[in-house]
């Protein structure tokens, strides 16, 4: 089952083309890396994705909504429900407990009270923190909250999960342990897309890598 | 639902002290509202009572014939605004003016010939009562044959009804003016939180947040608002009213007939949580993905 199909897609910003004539297509249950340097257009993609751009040519299907349904305003919210994200800057709540933050996101899909906290300390202990839970983001470390913006993305049950950068800003050891996370979410089924400059993390691993190029995607190859 | 209120009102408390004052502020309108809506309905009351004390006297000619009166009685009768019709016939009328007289009857000595006319009294209805209507009524009975002079209380009427009118439109100016004054406070209280909240809607929209999930908490927000500064406004009112009537009715009599419509006490706080709507509503704006 085809998760996301990007068929001649182009996007520019500015006079400046962020994507240029992309074609790809996931299937269900991949986990593939989108690398290339900064400014390669990995971040825009994710964002196509997410349905935070709109493409300037070329047409964009996700799951099972086909390109004219996602072009509506209201399909937006429906898409992201299916679709976890874990961003660069973690976008975590500040003035929200680590609990609260991962619980929103359940609370969007309309979940009971009593739901919410089963699955929000599931998460929480997936990604070992849930001794954390009463804490505050601005008391937690880098790859803290790192782990906290993965469990909030994950707690959803998506069936697609985008990762933008997520050891990006984190040490070895942190970002080896974000890694093995990440291969236990795959290993439940979920599609992964993980963005990262990093060859170190997809090298020997046999998974697909999708490397952009200026805003050309020049390879579609194993890792 | 349950979620958005508990977040409105942790965000009213976070604010406590701004959110006080926009209450007071609230209330405060809605406080001169509360005088103004008793004001419009005592009037309504007295106006109302017009009818009933109004009377409108047809002179009839004076060799008018008994076929002819009653002719002319049915005539008058079958109108929709008539209450009760009286005739009174010019005898009648003589005597009643000798005995209202009473002391001073030589003023009709000398008098041999009786110089009163035949007359109708007719009493309206309450219902659909104005001036418009009696008007049209008089013009129609003048035009009538054996009819010689129509009377009524031409000047009071006119005087009553442009008073009523008068009231009632700056009345409604003032309500509209301080239901925009709530309603500006509500959006300002709701639009200065909107704008602090802005990055964390902006993360709620990327999480797939509906439109409602993000709008409710504000929207909740301002009826609160609105619906405490109501229930403060409508205390308000309520009390200074039995104030005013508790002490004042030896001084002035006149105020035991001000009715205190109970009404209040609902439409006050529905009308802060309306306008609260209204001003949150709008603070909002437009939500985009």
């Amino acid at each position: 089952m085809v998760m996301i199909r990007f068929d001649n897609v182009t996007k520019i910003y500015d006079n400046i083309t962020a994507l240029r004539n992309v074609s790809f297509t996931i299937e269900k249950g991949e986990f593939v890396y989108i690398t290339g340097p900064s400014g390669a257009g990995k971040t825009t993609l994710l964002k196509l994705i997410y349905l935070a751009e709109k493409p300037d040519n070329g047409e964009i299907s996700i799951v099972n909504f086909d390109y004219d349904i996602l072009k509506e305003e209201k399909a937006i919210p429906v898409v992201r429900r299916n679709i976890g994200v874990i961003f660069q800057d973690f976008k975590l709540l500040n003035n929200y407990t680590v609990y609260d933050n991962i619980a929103i996101a359940l609370r969007i899909r309309g979940f009971k009270e009593s739901e919410i906290k089963e699955s929000v300390y599931e998460a929480l202990k997936l990604v070992n923190l849930a001794h954390k839970s009463k804490s505050y983001p601005s008391t937690l470390s880098g790859g803290e909250m790192q782990r906290i913006t993965i469990a909030r993305s994950i707690v959803g049950e998506p069936t697609i999960l985008l990762a933008d950068e997520p050891t990006g800003n984190l040490d070895a050891d942190n970002a080896a342990g974000i890694m093995r996370i990440f291969k236990e979410i795959h290993s439940k089924g979920t599609t992964v897309l993980f963005a990262t400059h990093n060859r170190d993390l997809f090298r020997n691993t046999g998974m697909r890598v999708l490397r952009l190029d200026s805003g050309n995607l020049v390879s579609d190859d194993k890792g | 639902m349950g979620y958005s209120l508990k977040i409105a009102i942790k965000n009213l408390w976070h604010d406590k002290w701004i959110n006080l004052l926009s209450v007071l502020t609230i209330a405060t309108g809605l406080f001169i509202l509360g005088f103004i809506i008793p004001l419009i309905f005592n009037i309504e009351k007295v106006t109302k009572a017009v009818p009933e004390k109004f009377t409108i006297s047809i002179f009839l000619k004076n060799n008018i014939t008994n076929l002819e009166l009653k002719k002319l009685i049915n005539n008058i009768k079958n109108r929709d605004i008539i209450k009760s019709i009286k005739y009174i016939s010019k005898e009648k009328a003589f005597e009643d003016l000798k005995n209202s007289l009473k002391d001073s009857a030589y003023i009709l000595e000398g008098i041999d010939e009786n110089p009163l006319f035949p007359c109708i009294k007719i009493k309206l209805r309450r219902e659909g009562f104005d001036k418009q209507k009696v008007e049209t009524l008089i013009k129609e009975l003048i035009n009538i044959e054996n009819i010689e002079d129509v009377i009524y209380g031409k000047k009071l009427l006119g005087t009553i009804y442009d008073l009523y009118k008068g009231v009632r439109i700056i009345s409604g100016l003032i309500i509209l003016l301080f239901c925009v004054a709530v309603i500006f406070v509500c959006y300002s209280t709701v639009k200065i939180l909107f704008y602090r909240k802005k990055e964390e809607i902006e993360i709620y929209k990327l999480l797939g947040a509906t439109k409602w999930f993000i709008r409710s908490p504000f929207i909740f927000e301002g009826s609160l608002l609105g619906l405490l500064g109501g229930i403060l406004a409508s205390v308000g009112v309520i009390g200074i009213f039995k104030f005013i009537k508790g002490f004042s009715d030896p001084l002035i009599p006149s105020l035991k007939f001000i009715v205190i419509p109970v009404e209040l006490f609902f439409i006050l706080p529905m009308a802060g949580l309306l306008l609260g709507i209204i001003g949150s509503t709008v603070a909002i704006g437009r939500i985009r993905y």
